[in-house]
Parts: C-alpha cells; sequence; structure tokens
C-alpha cells in the first residue's frame, strides 16, 4: 500500500499506545460532546470535534 | 495531544463492530514536516480506510486509471479525494482522527482542511476529531463553523493518577514514605492550580 502514501500513521499510533498510561485522560470520552459526536447525531453541521489545549496539556505531559 | 487522540483512536477501534466501519489517523508533527505533504496526508488517510480488507475494485481501478494518465509519478489530490470517496461509500460509518493539527506544514493546513470539508459534505457518515493548540480553531472554523469544541486543560484527577503511577514505580522505594509521598503530590497540585 506504500503506493498510497509513505506515511504509517498506525507505526506512529501504536508506539503513543503504547507509552499511555490507563486511566488518564479518558474523562474526554465521557463529555456529552464526544458522546453526541460519536453517535452520529447533528448531521455533517455536527461532524467535527476539536479537542484544543496548550503544547503539553496530553501529548509531553501525560505521555 | 497524542495521548487525548490515541485514547479516541482506541475507543473508537474498540466499538468497530460488525457494521462496515472504519477508523483512519493522521499525527501531524513538526520533525517529520518534510513529507506530510497534502498528497501523502490524504494517502495515508485512504490507505487506512482501504486497507482492512480488499481493496474495493473500483477504488483499484480509480488507481490504475490515474497512474497511467500521471505515468505513474505520484497521485494527485483529486485522485486521492475521487478514491476517497468511493472508499468511504462502502463503509457505513468513518473516523478520521488527526493529531496536532497546528504542527501540519501552514502551506497544506487550508488545503487539508477544505478537503476534510469536501468529504464530509458529501459523506455525511464521515466523523472528524482533530487535536491541537487553540489558535488552530480559527483556521478550523473558517471550514467548519459548527465545530464542537473541548478544551483540554491539566486536569487535577489525571495528574494525580499519573504522580501515584510514578510514586509507585520509584526507583529508590527505601526513601520514600507516606509523609513524602503526600508533600510531593501537595507541592505538585498546587502548582497547578496556580497555572
Amino acid at each position: 500500500m506504500r503506493w498510497l502514501s509513505p506515511l504509517e500513521p498506525n507505526d506512529r499510533h501504536q508506539g503513543v499506545r503504547t507509552d499511555r498510561f490507563d486511566g488518564i485522560g479518558e474523562w474526554v470520552l465521557e463529555t456529552s460532546e464526544f458522546r453526541e459526536w460519536r453517535g452520529g447525531g447533528g448531521g455533517a453541521d455536527k461532524a467535527i470535534l476539536f479537542c484544543s489545549g496548550n503544547p503539553g496539556v496530553g501529548k509531553t505531559y501525560m505521555r | 495531544m497524542g495521548n487525548t487522540s490515541s485514547l479516541v483512536i482506541d475507543s473508537l477501534c474498540d466499538e468497530e463492530g460488525e457494521e462496515e466501519s472504519a477508523v483512519a489517523c493522521l499525527y501531524c508533527d513538526f520533525l517529520a514536516q518534510q513529507e506530510q505533504t497534502i498528497t501523502n496526508m490524504m494517502g495515508a488517510i485512504l490507505k487506512q480506510l482501504v486497507g482492512r480488507g480488499d481493496i474495493p475494485k473500483d477504488v483499484r481501478e480509480a488507481f490504475e486509471k490515474g497512474k497511467k494518465e500521471i505515468g505513474g509519478r505520484g497521485l494527485l489530490l483529486s485522485d486521492l479525494m475521487r478514491m476517497l470517496r468511493i472508499a468511504i461509500s462502502s463503509l457505513s460509518q468513518v473516523f478520521i482522527c488527526i493529531d496536532a493539527l497546528d504542527e501540519c506544514l501552514p502551506r497544506y493546513l487550508p488545503e487539508l482542511l477544505k478537503s476534510l470539508s469536501d468529504i464530509v459534505r458529501e459523506c455525511p457518515k464521515t466523523r472528524i476529531f482533530l487535536t491541537g493548540r487553540s489558535h488552530i480553531r480559527e483556521a478550523i472554523q473558517k471550514y467548519f463553523a459548527e465545530a464542537v469544541v473541548i478544551p483540554i486543560n491539566p486536569n487535577t484527577g489525571d495528574v494525580r493518577n499519573y504522580l501515584e503511577m510514578r510514586l509507585d514505580r520509584d526507583d529508590e522505594p527505601e526513601a520514600m514514605d507516606n509523609d513524602l509521598r503526600a508533600d510531593i503530590e501537595k507541592v505538585i497540585l498546587d502548582k497547578m492550580s496556580d497555572m
């Protein structure tokens, strides 16, 4: 499949998830915003969910 | 925010059941901007959507046709978008998760957002999850006025859990006692609330 793209985001994802700590950040999955987005209600208008934060808030800090 | 993204990606993948749904992810990275061109990024998304099983016949045909036309030198964004539409139409639900959007090269960001908004408009069963620093919000809202925003702030519960985990794994457990432990937690959590 390399002909489609040299990028391998799945490899990167495997790396991140191995370094992740259980139970941290899971509150995001419980928010009503996430649940509504996940459930697919609201049509195309509600198709985008954006988690915003300063550098280090979720990436460097928690990993 | 790789932490949040990877959590969300895993939670979506866990729920991928019998229904024909697929999750594609993309990690933008300052250190890998060279190869993060718009076509490589969209290609990486397509690759994951078709990579779960056999490549749908029409996607392959679209690719073979494109290869002839452009001499196999590389795919154009329009080819990838055509293939993406075909791939998505064969699935009942598609999630695209992009981490650290602010690390995408500025010259590709508008094209990336425009491509995503075209996909969402044409394929309403697509859900898009983005993370990034706050300043990227305006760019996102230019293309997605209705985007729902969740601010990720340092969260006391998360930091406490993390600290406890790290203290449990301390290299020198003999130097640790409950008072020192409580002190460390207090100082760090107090600092956090000052931030």
